[in-house]
């Protein structure tokens, strides 16, 4: 009755020709078994009108059991992975949360069965009991509209699950045969380390007490090379191929995209960096001109982590930490975060966003939000529980006291596990400026300063402090760049270093980069995609960063 | 216990009847019966390890070896901030992974599902990514294959699997209790784990002779082969605040036991050194003698330890490519890079080794895992390799697994002592966020957190702002004036499927000329 799908579709290949025959093409669907009606049975699409019956009964077990309120997720993942080796991976979960007196309770296991659900039910609110001790935790739920019956595919243009491996195998070795060719063209000499490919398609559904039901298919793809050019003296590394950053696409991510270009470009600022001469660092206070990649990453670590609602109230203070937003009700609203220029927008709607979805883990459908405007700090990133700690914040702005929708359980790092959903990180939108400024014009358009490409950054456990290293750092002169530094890392206090931001890139220049955070405890890591346009920070303290004291 | 018994008692209708799902075995949940093999069924039991081993040898088509990791776990957790528990859980989960490796190539799969359709799904696909030949091919064995050993350490502690909710629920109400009344802010987790886990590497003969029996004597002849090892685990750890977010300490412990966790002593622990890191001061960044407590030293140590860089400084193979810092020379007589083993590398009081069978260093037993001496008095003893290198590089059977456990030697002194002999110096409670940033010398960055005092003329005399440290593992164990006694730190293992545990035992260290390169405001 229900279609099998194919978890691996494969094609007679030239690769797989020299394996017995009986193997080839007959690559079973796989038939994970959920317990639907006592016999098992293959897990059927997750619109299937039974899960919503399975789900109602660990709710209904909840509720028997003195729940006041409950919900489940069932979430059925599959990862395909490609390195060196290639790797399936795939998870059935069901995680059921319960509120007793204000004290959550989760259980959670992998078994898919009307048993089961009625066990984690029961067992969610034994959690919550023992966590409540009859005492009793003030706590309100933001309010949210029902869904009463929702689906929703996330709109990609190839499921990477329906391409063969072998396709997706030949597209990642022969990009990197075509960076090596080019290399050898030129001259130089090219060596490859690691290169991988993951793909991750996910089905959830969720279901509430308070009658929400909503089942979605969402997918996420990524992927990334580590290269190296030389020359006869010197080695550079190539930098990571960021547009193949983790992103809510498919397949279309390697097939939609000029990749080709794209390593066209690669070797080109390699070529560049071994010809241009080298320079140690003089320590000093620089105008810089960053590429959209270190302004996203930035955003991450300074305005995305740090206005997680549940770090800056303090729940993450034993785990990732808290963050400088030290007084939230104070601050929200009146705080000077950044330049005037500064404008972040955050959201889980935009297409090809990672954390894009049309409901969150507690059924809200979430709307971008403004989490800077003009350089003030506006918002934080809330769910149903958080969004109620600021409510004298919102009634005060005359803004709606809903949940921004960043529930999530994130999992482990390549997609397993379930765990109990915390706040987290939305996509991050930076508003480009008005001047049609990228990062080559801003480096034209300046007579003396440095350039930056590609920095990561090593911040404290309150985002407020960190030392940024970047790959390549480029000595800029009457707007050419004109050498190599070495050894350059940039030292900076979070607001500080925003409110020297001295110009942004123009919307042409965006760039979206996918990329991860860690917490909680038990530790998860959910994904974010950020939106940036390069720019100009002015006064930036430039330090040798692997120097001693 | 467990894991002491050979053969088994279990009951054996599970593996005889198809009928029954096998997950029925995590569906129940009945309360524990003391680290009983038989009935503890919050993870699974030898029997249906047999079972799955045996469903997967069934499916096997491809020829080349089949390399089986079975696990299964269940955790407890408790989670509180702001002086209140915010969340307990129960969390449950399998992992069956088949690494399949067919003419040197490998293909994997993975899934959480054992009934004996996704177990043949599972296979297949394996099969499939290792016929892809995706990657790069290891020459397979010439040797004939050898079955290693796998140790039998016992980490299993019926006070971790018994203790229930409404234990690690009341003791967090305590331990948040001791800092509200001090009117200071407490977040903290505790998780208690059990878990079975197994890895069987099996080669074409032994599948041969099993495809070939009846299914009694096969499931027979698995039970005894595989190994079986079920764990247990217990974290704690916490952090005591001021509300105004002007101080911050924090104290945490991990281990196999929970009976030997004193929660009680983290919780004070934790609350007196937020007490006493009220209101830091700024002082300069530079060089400062450290007196670093054993678990700023473990921090410290995964740089050499667990690094989570491409490169592995212990890595044999790594080393001989020229990358790490044991890298010694360049031989062009001979065309190799020859590599440290031998030559005094750090302070010679400093030996790091790890003892499989010690359960203080529980780690999952592999194959092959033998007791290791890395360190010995200062000398480079031992780089890791795996079976590969060993079969084919060094004509030897054994491998020296990699491991991220370890014990490292220490002195007498105590902290006191160490504190009362140092002129000026800082006191170091942890470290957070540190990075290897040059593999040749393990040069890190990261910051200080949770308590970081001044310490003058023999004594504490104020509470000191974090500070931003660039500084190598390797320069401090040369740079050691005094040792402690070892003990067991807080080090959690990354996630729950991470089959890695990374118990560590190091003492507290003093040593000089420690770089902190900037003061950042974070408390």
């Amino acid at each position: 009755v229900y279609s099998r799908r194919k978890f691996l579709e494969c094609g007679v290949t030239a690769a797989a020709a020299t394996i017995a025959s009986s193997a080839i093409g007959s690559v079973t669907p796989r038939p994970l078994l959920a317990q639907l009606g006592g016999k098992p049975e293959p897990v059927p699409p997750i619109q299937d009108p039974r899960l919503q019956k399975l789900v109602q009964r660990a709710i209904e077990a909840a509720t028997a059991a003195g729940a006041t309120y409950a919900d489940v997720r069932l979430v059925h993942t599959r990862v395909r992975l490609i390195t060196v080796n290639a790797s399936n991976f795939e998870w059935m979960t069901v995680g059921v949360r319960a509120l007793v007196n204000g004290f959550w309770g989760f259980a959670a296991s992998p078994v898919w069965s009307f048993e089961e659900m009625a066990r984690l039910g029961t067992a969610a609110v034994a959690q919550a009991r023992a966590a409540a001790m009859d005492k009793t935790r003030p706590m309100t739920l933001a309010p949210l509209p029902q869904v009463a019956n929702g689906h929703w595919d996330m709109p990609i243009e190839i499921d990477p699950f329906t391409v063969p491996v072998d396709e997706v195998v030949d597209y990642k070795s022969s990009i990197q045969l075509y960076a090596a060719k080019l290399a050898a063209a030129r001259g130089y000499r090219f060596s490859a380390q690691n290169a991988q490919c993951m793909f991750v398609a996910q089905e959830k559904a969720f279901g509430s007490s308070e009658g929400s039901y909503c089942t979605q298919r969402l997918y996420r793809s990524s992927g990334g090379y580590s290269w190296e050019l030389g020359n006869g003296t010197d080695t550079v590394p190539l930098g990571a191929m960021d547009y193949l950053s983790i992103a809510g696409v498919g397949w279309e991510l390697y097939r939609g995209q000029p990749l080709r270009d794209y390593t066209d470009l690669v070797i080109e600022e390699g070529i560049e960096d071994l010809s241009l001469p080298k320079k140690p660092v003089e320590v000093g206070r620089y105008e810089t001109v960053w590429d959209a990649s270190s302004v996203a990453h930035l955003a991450s670590a300074t305005l995305g982590l740090a206005t997680e609602a549940d770090r800056v109230f303090g729940y993450e203070a034993n785990a990732t930490g808290t963050s400088y937003i030290t007084d939230p009700l104070q601050m929200l609203g009146s705080y000077p975060i950044g330049s005037q220029l500064l404008n972040v927008t955050a959201n889980r709607t935009e297409p090809g966003g990672v954390m894009t979805v049309k409901w969150d883990d507690e059924g809200v459908a979430p709307e971008e939000f403004t989490l800077v405007k003009n350089g003030v700090l506006t918002d934080l990133s809330t769910t149903r529980e958080s969004a109620g700690w600021l409510s004298d914040y919102y009634k005060k702005a005359g803004v709606s006291p809903n949940s921004h929708g960043c529930a999530l359980g994130a999992q482990d790092i390549v997609g397993r596990g379930m765990n109990l959903p915390l706040s987290s990180t939305p996509n991050l939108k930076i508003m480009p400026g008005s001047a049609e400024q990228n990062f080559d014009s801003s480096v034209a358009g300046m007579s003396k300063g440095l350039a930056f490409r590609r920095i990561k950054f090593d911040m404290d456990f309150q985002q407020s402090n960190g030392l940024g290293v970047p790959e390549r750092v480029y000595e800029v002169r009457n707007g050419k760049r004109v050498a190599t530094i070495q050894g350059a890392g940039i030292l900076f206090r979070s607001t500080d270093l925003w409110k020297s931001l001295i110009a942004l890139g123009g919307t042409s220049a965006a760039r979206r980069f996918g990329m991860f955070e860690m917490k909680g405890q038990p530790p998860q890591w959910p994904y974010h995609s950020v939106t940036a346009v390069p720019a100009v920070f002015k006064d930036i303290t430039v330090v040798d960063a692997s120097r001693k004291a | 216990m467990m894991h002491t018994k050979e053969g088994s008692m279990e009951k054996r209708s599970m593996a005889q009847s198809p009928q029954r799902s096998p997950l029925a075995s995590i569906a129940k949940s009945d309360v524990p019966q003391r680290g009983d093999e038989k009935s503890d069924d919050r993870f699974i039991s030898r029997a249906t390890f047999a079972s799955i081993v045996h469903q997967l040898i069934q499916r096997v088509q491809m020829p080349g070896q089949l390399d089986v990791t079975i696990s299964s776990w269940w955790n407890g957790e408790v989670r509180w901030a702001r002086n209140s528990v915010v969340s307990s859980s129960d969390r449950r989960d399998i992992q069956v992974g088949v690494m399949r490796r067919v003419n040197g190539f490998f293909g994997q799969a993975i899934t959480n599902q054992i009934d004996e359709s996704s177990l043949e799904a599972l296979m297949q696909e394996a099969e499939y990514a290792a016929s892809l030949r995706a990657g790069v091919s290891y020459p397979e064995f010439h040797a004939p294959y050898v079955a290693l050993p796998t140790p039998s350490p016992k980490i299993w502690s019926d006070a971790t699997v018994v203790a229930s909710s409404e234990d690690r629920n009341k003791l967090a109400h305590v331990l948040s209790n001791g800092a509200e009344q001090k009117g200071m802010i407490s977040a903290g987790y505790l998780e208690t784990r059990g878990s079975s886990y197994m890895r069987f590497i099996i080669n074409d003969d032994f599948i041969a002779r099993l495809k070939s029996q009846p299914v009694e004597k096969a499931l027979a002849e698995i039970e005894k082969a595989i190994p079986y090892h079920a764990y247990t685990q217990a974290h704690c750890s916490m952090t005591v605040r001021h509300p105004k977010g002007t101080g911050s300490g924090w104290a945490g412990l991990s281990g196999f036991d929970w009976s030997q966790i004193d929660a009680g002593a983290l919780a004070e622990q934790a609350l007196d050194k937020c007490l006493k890191s009220i209101d830091p001061v700024r002082i300069e960044p530079g060089r400062y003698t450290v007196i670093l407590e054993p678990q700023a030293v473990s921090d410290l140590l995964d740089g050499l330890m667990y690094p989570k860089t491409s490169t592995e400084p212990l890595s044999r193979i790594d080393t001989e490519r020229g990358q790490g810092p044991f890298v010694d020379s360049y031989d062009s007589a001979l065309g190799l890079i020859r590599t440290r083993l031998g030559l005094r590398v750090m302070d010679d009081r400093i030996t790091i080794s790890h003892d499989p069978m010690d359960p203080q260093l529980g780690i999952i037993p592999e194959p092959g895992l033998a007791p290791v001496t890395l360190i010995e008095n200062g000398v480079l003893k031992t780089l890791w390799y795996e079976r590969d290198y060993a079969v084919v590089d060094l004509y030897e059977s054994n491998p020296a697994l990699r491991r991220v456990a370890y014990r490292m030697s220490g002195g007498t002194a105590t902290i006191p002592e160490m504190i009362s002999t140092t002129k000026r110096g800082l006191l170091v409670t942890r470290f957070w966020n540190l990075r290897v940033m040059d593999i040749s010398s393990l040069l890190m960055t990261g910051v200080t957190r949770d308590g970081l005092w001044l310490i003058e003329n023999g004594k504490i005399t104020r509470a000191v702002k974090n500070m931003r440290v660039t500084e190598s593992p390797l320069f401090v164990l040369n740079n050691v004036e005094q040792l402690g006694t070892p003990v067991p730190v807080f080090r959690p293992a990354a996630n729950p499927f991470e089959s890695q545990l990374t118990p560590a035992i190091v003492p507290p260290i003093k040593a000089n000329d420690f770089s902190f390169t900037s003061t950042i405001d974070a408390i």
